[in-house]
């Protein structure tokens, strides 16, 4: 290896991110056996909890995804540490404001924010809770532009220029032999789009706070909107694009086969970069004063982003492990699920994308149904298979004894079944986002909650399997 | 509606599913470099052209319609944590045009029929009003229920109007 990256760091970073899904699920459960009258919720209390869940899971999402990504572009370049540091600090820093602000401010405007309602609470939480809500968000968003600053100047200086990182040169001429690895090219594509998007939450973030701070100084609902699902569109799918490169880095040692960089890999990456930045428009489907146009524009970008998925990671994927005779142990099973649930998850995502769905789906229990199958099916599941593959390596002798096995059949099936009931809500058309759910609609949420409580137990056991590995590990050096 | 939406999708992920499967059990290696390319250009093709040809469909018959003059106007106004429509009755087979803001924060006018399905929906925003076009077949009562997260109150959002049969 030319450079160590930065492994106690990133392993410390995992450790934190799996205990905060491990944290954020049991919010997850507990909001659900609400929803299906299990327990008894105040609805002030179960939006504060909605809105933890929903910015914790995505910023320990994005957290995991950022860990893995410096992993492994570490291998390629040297990388500053303190960046990484500054990093992980101003993200530590940006979960106690927005904790705080949930639970001791009473903020319950949901991790979307959409202005103005952090101003117009009807009562429920005060100006500043909303403001240090929003300021949280900044300090993680600072941390993030840091950190691809620093990725994206490394990476431009040792492949050429930016252009060289992203592959974008060879799709031009053609030289294999100078093309940068899977990995780089998955984090210079990321660099760019959710840079972009990071920067528009910001100021749609900073005009949030001057406007809670000064509410004579006026924002434009539509366009807040649309700023604000343009970040959190991107966000979202960037914290996938990070973490996948764990696929693309280890896969390989049980396929015995590289992770090659190809033409058509490079001309992927590059849709990736435009058709992420196009794809919110399907968010705002309902907003009928939007240009036509636009909203054309979302259904159709909404489907081709699904083709650089399937044509390029999946199909090789499959390729690569297909007959390879590869040895199935807990990572490789997380990783193989990790791109199964995010190319399952993205077909009810896309078809939701459609105008003429959407109608009848948008803002139903159908959107979490297509969005837990991608992430918690799939950036999960990348997140903890890279977690014990870095405690553990590729496995040797403990590989798949029973409690693993056990282990992972629960987190699959448990996941698998959780998002059905999702859908199969979305389609009876209940909605997402109430607190106190219609008699008739209980019944769906406590087979989730079901399907639920397997998946936290699931995971509370590989947090258990990856802290175990940490501790043998260090104990031994 | 939903439902044959529910079963084509579940259809679709089943698929992708049995492929993963199909793949992960299969003991034969996957062939050539050269096998490989060629299967996966005709899948990237037939996603295009699939992609064209649902895309030009659905747009076509699927968009948002508009409304012709002679549309019977309602007009919906949602509020921190109420509905205010300014009928209430609606004609049957009649072209209806609801037109949709709000007083405060962003609400979602969702409308369900007396089967407790969602039939349309559009935003009501601040500042701008959102016009939903919609014809009902069915006489009977609708339920008008909140789809944008509102605050505290947000599940409370809920009323109703008759549809009748035009005298
Ligand atoms: C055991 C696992 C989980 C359970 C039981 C769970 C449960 C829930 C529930 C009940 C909701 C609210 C649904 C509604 O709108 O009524 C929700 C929303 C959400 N969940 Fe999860 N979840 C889990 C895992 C995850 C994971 C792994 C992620 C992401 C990495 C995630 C991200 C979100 C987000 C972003 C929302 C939207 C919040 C909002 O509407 O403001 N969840 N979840
Ligand atoms: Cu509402």
């Amino acid at each position: 290896m030319k450079y160590e990256p930065q492994a106690g760091a990133v392993k410390l970073t995992m450790l934190l991110s799996g205990t905060v899904f491990l944290l954020m699920m049991i919010f997850g459960l507990v909001l659900r056996a609400s929803q299906g009258n299990f327990i008894e919720l105040d609805p002030a209390i179960f939006y504060q909890i909605l809105t933890a869940h929903g910015a914790g899971m995505v910023g320990s999402a994005a957290l995991s995804g950022g860990a893995i990504m410096w992993y492994f572009v570490g291998k390629y370049t040297k990388l500053n540490p303190v960046i990484y540091w500054l990093f992980l600090g101003l993200f530590l820093a940006g979960v106690v404001l927005i904790l705080g602000s949930v639970f001791i401010g009473e903020y319950g405007g949901a991790w979307t924010f959409l202005f103005p309602l952090p101003a117009i609470s009807g009562g429920a939480w005060g100006v500043e809770a909303a403001v240090i809500f929003c300021l949280g968000y900044v300090l993680i968003g600072v941390g993030f532009l840091l950190y691809y600053l620093e990725m994206g100047y490394r990476i431009g200086k040792k492949y050429n220029g930016f252009s060289g990182a992203l592959g974008w040169r060879y799709i031009v001429n053609g030289d294999l032999e100078k093309a940068p690895p899977p990995t780089v090219i998955a984090a210079a594509s990321v660099i760019i789009f959710n840079s972009t998007g990071i920067i528009f939450g910001a100021i749609v973030l900073v005009a949030s706070i001057v406007n809670l701070l000064l509410p004579e100084f006026a924002v434009d609902a539509l366009l807040a909107k649309n700023a604000i699902y343009f970040f959190g569109h991107v966000f979202v799918n960037a914290t996938i694009y990070m973490a996948v490169t764990a696929v693309y880095e280890i896969i390989p040692e049980y396929t015995g086969k590289p992770w090659k960089t190809s033409r058509l890999f490079a001309i992927g990456w590059a849709l990736v970069v435009v058709f992420v930045q196009l794809v919110y428009f399907h968010h705002v489907l309902q907003d009928l004063v939007m240009p036509a146009w636009m909203l054309a524009l979302g259904q159709i970008m909404s489907y081709a982003s699904g083709i650089p998925l399937i044509g390029i990671t999946t199909f090789s994927l499959c390729v690569y492990i297909k007959g390879s005779g590869m040895k199935w142990d807990l990572t490789s099973k997380l990783l193989v699920l990790s791109v199964a649930g995010w190319t399952i998850g993205s077909i009810p995502a896309v078809i939701d994308g459609m105008i003429a769905v959407n109608k009848v789906m948008h803002n139903t229990l159908w959107v979490p149904g297509h969005f837990h199958t991608y992430l918690l099916l799939g950036e999960v599941a990348m997140a903890f298979g890279f977690s014990v593959w870095l405690v553990r390596g590729k496995a040797k002798k403990t590989a798949n004894n029973l409690l693993e096995r056990l282990t992972f059949n629960i987190y699959a099936l448990g996941g698998f079944g959780f998002i059905l009931v999702f859908l199969w809500s979305g389609a009876s058309s209940i909605p997402r986002r109430w607190a106190v759910h219609l008699e008739e609609w209980h019944f769906h949420s406590q087979i989730g909650t079901v399907f639920a409580v397997g998946v936290v137990l699931a995971t509370a056991v590989l947090v258990m399997i990856y802290t175990a590995g940490l501790v043998r590990r260090e104990t031994k050096k | 509606m939903q439902s044959s939406i529910l079963i084509i999708t579940l259809a679709l992920m089943a698929l992708v599913a049995g492929v993963f499967l199909f793949v992960v059990m299969s003991k034969n290696s996957a062939g050539t470099a050269a096998k490989h390319n060629k299967i996966r250009y005709q899948l990237i093709s037939l996603l295009v052209i699939a992609g064209v040809i649902i895309s030009v469909v659905s747009l076509r018959y699927g968009s948002h319609a508009l409304a012709s003059s002679d549309a019977v106007v309602i007009n919906v106004v949602g509020g921190q944590w109420w509905w205010e429509i300014d009928r209430e009755t609606v004609p049957l087979n009649k072209e209806v045009e609801f037109r949709i803001t709000s007083e405060d924060v962003n609400h979602g006018m969702g409308i369900y029929n007396s089967d407790f399905q969602l039939i349309g929906q559009a935003q009501g925003m601040p500042g701008y009003t959102n016009k939903l076009v919609m014809v009902f077949d069915k006489p009977g009562t609708y339920q008008v229920l909140c789809l944008e997260f509102c605050g505290v109150a947000h599940h409370d959002m809920i009323n109703e109007f008759e549809v009748v049969a035009a005298e």
